[in-house]
C-alpha cells in the first residue's frame, strides 16, 4: 500500500515536471493577417475631408493637447505626431498613442490612431470613437459617412 | 474590548482600502472632461502676430532662460519639446523618513524622492484662416525618480518613478509673461 503511494507520488511529480518542459512553440501565422486584425484597423481608422496635411496635423495635435496628451515627438514630411499621457489619478501607469496621417486623395485624409496602455495595445473600439469624436471637433469638419468602415481601411 | 477590536479592525481596513486607486478606464482617458476646458485656458494664450517662426523662436529663448534645453523642434507645425533634469530631494522627506525610521524600530527605510525631469512641450498654432493671430499652448510635467529603501528584511531598489502633470497656474502665468515681454507682445488668455 505504501509503495503505491510512492509511485503516485513520483508519477504525479514526474507529470508535473513533463509539464513544465513543454516549451510553447511561436504560433506559425505570428506576423499573418488575421480578421482580428483588420478588424482592428478599420476601427484605428478613419477619413476626413480635408485637403491641408498640414492642418490636418494640426487638428491632430490640438485634439490631442485638449484631451491632456504631452506630444513628445512630431514629424511633418511622415505625417507623424507621437503623444502620452499619464493615467491620472495613478502615477505609474501610461497611455501612448501614434497618430499617422496620410494623404488618401487629392482631397481627403486617412488619419490613424494607434493606442497602448503601459506595453499592451488598446483594442476597444470605444477609446477610438471618443479620439475621434474630439479630433472631429477640432477639426471643424464633417467626416464623410460613407467613407468610414470597410473602406477607410488603408491600401495594401 | 470588544470594541477596541473593532476600532481597530476598522482602521486596519481603512489603511488597506487608501492604498487603492481604482484605475482609470483608458476610454475615460480620451473623453474631454469640465477640466481640460479648464487646463486649456490656463495652458493657452493668444498672441496678434502673423510671424508664427519668431513667436517659436522667442519660446525657445524663455524657455532657456527658465534653464530648459530644447530637445525637439518641429517648425512646420509648430512645435518644440524642452527638458531639465534637477534635483528633487525636499527636506520634509528626509525628516519624514527619520521618523519613520525611528518608529518602525530601524525596520522600515522610505524612499525618497532623489532626481526629477522636467519637461515642457509648446506648440504655436495659427487660430483663423488669414493667419494673423496665433495661439500659443504649452504644458509642463515632471518624472521624479526615488531613492532606494528597506521595508524590514527586503531591500526596495532605487529607480520608482512617479509621473505627474504641473498645474500650478502661477508657472503657467509666469511663462506667458516672460513671454509677452520677449515678444513686445501682449498675450491674452482665452
Amino acid at each position: 500500500m505504501k509503495r503505491r503511494a510512492v509511485w503516485g507520488v513520483i508519477l504525479i511529480t514526474g507529470g508535473l515536471w513533463a509539464q513544465g518542459c513543454a516549451a510553447p512553440e511561436p504560433s506559425q501565422d505570428l506576423l499573418a493577417p488575421t480578421e482580428a486584425q483588420m478588424k482592428i484597423r478599420s476601427v484605428q481608422t478613419r477619413v476626413f475631408d480635408i485637403a491641408d496635411r498640414q492642418q490636418a496635423m494640426r487638428g491632430v495635435i490640438t485634439a490631442l493637447q485638449d484631451l491632456g496628451f504631452i506630444v513628445e515627438r512630431a514629424n511633418e514630411p511622415l505625417g507623424l505626431v507621437t503623444a502620452a499621457r499619464f493615467a491620472e489619478p495613478n502615477y505609474y501607469d501610461v497611455v501612448g498613442v501614434t497618430v499617422t496621417v496620410r494623404q488618401e486623395t487629392p482631397e481627403r485624409m486617412m488619419i490613424r490612431a494607434n493606442a497602448i496602455f503601459n506595453n499592451k495595445p488598446i483594442e476597444d473600439p470605444k477609446v477610438y470613437q471618443n479620439f475621434f469624436a474630439t479630433l472631429e471637433r477640432s477639426l471643424f469638419i464633417n467626416t464623410n459617412k460613407d467613407n468610414t468602415g470597410e473602406q477607410s481601411t488603408p491600401r495594401q | 474590548m470588544r470594541a477596541w477590536s473593532l476600532t481597530s479592525i476598522a482602521l486596519l481596513c481603512s489603511i488597506q482600502l487608501a492604498g487603492c486607486i481604482t484605475p482609470t478606464e483608458p476610454a475615460e482617458l480620451f473623453q474631454l472632461t469640465a477640466e481640460s476646458l479648464q487646463n486649456r485656458a490656463m495652458q493657452t494664450r493668444l498672441f496678434e502676430t502673423s510671424h508664427e517662426k519668431e513667436l517659436l523662436s522667442a519660446s525657445a529663448a524663455v524657455l532657456q532662460d527658465l534653464g530648459f534645453q530644447v530637445e525637439e523642434s518641429v517648425l512646420d507645425v509648430g512645435f518644440l519639446r524642452a527638458t531639465k533634469e534637477r534635483s528633487a530631494r525636499e527636506y520634509g522627506q528626509d525628516i519624514g523618513r527619520f521618523f519613520l525610521f525611528v518608529l518602525s524600530l530601524g525596520k522600515f527605510i522610505m524612499p525618497v524622492d532623489l532626481h526629477q525631469k522636467i519637461a515642457a512641450t509648446l506648440v504655436a498654432r495659427p487660430i483663423d484662416p488669414k493667419g494673423s493671430s496665433r495661439e500659443i499652448r504649452i504644458m509642463f510635467y515632471r518624472v521624479v525618480w526615488k531613492g532606494d529603501g528597506q521595508a524590514d528584511r527586503q531591500y526596495l531598489p532605487p529607480g520608482e518613478q512617479k509621473m505627474e502633470m504641473i498645474r500650478d497656474p502661477v508657472l503657467y502665468q509666469q511663462f506667458f509673461a516672460k513671454l509677452s515681454k520677449a515678444t513686445f507682445l501682449e498675450a491674452f488668455t482665452l
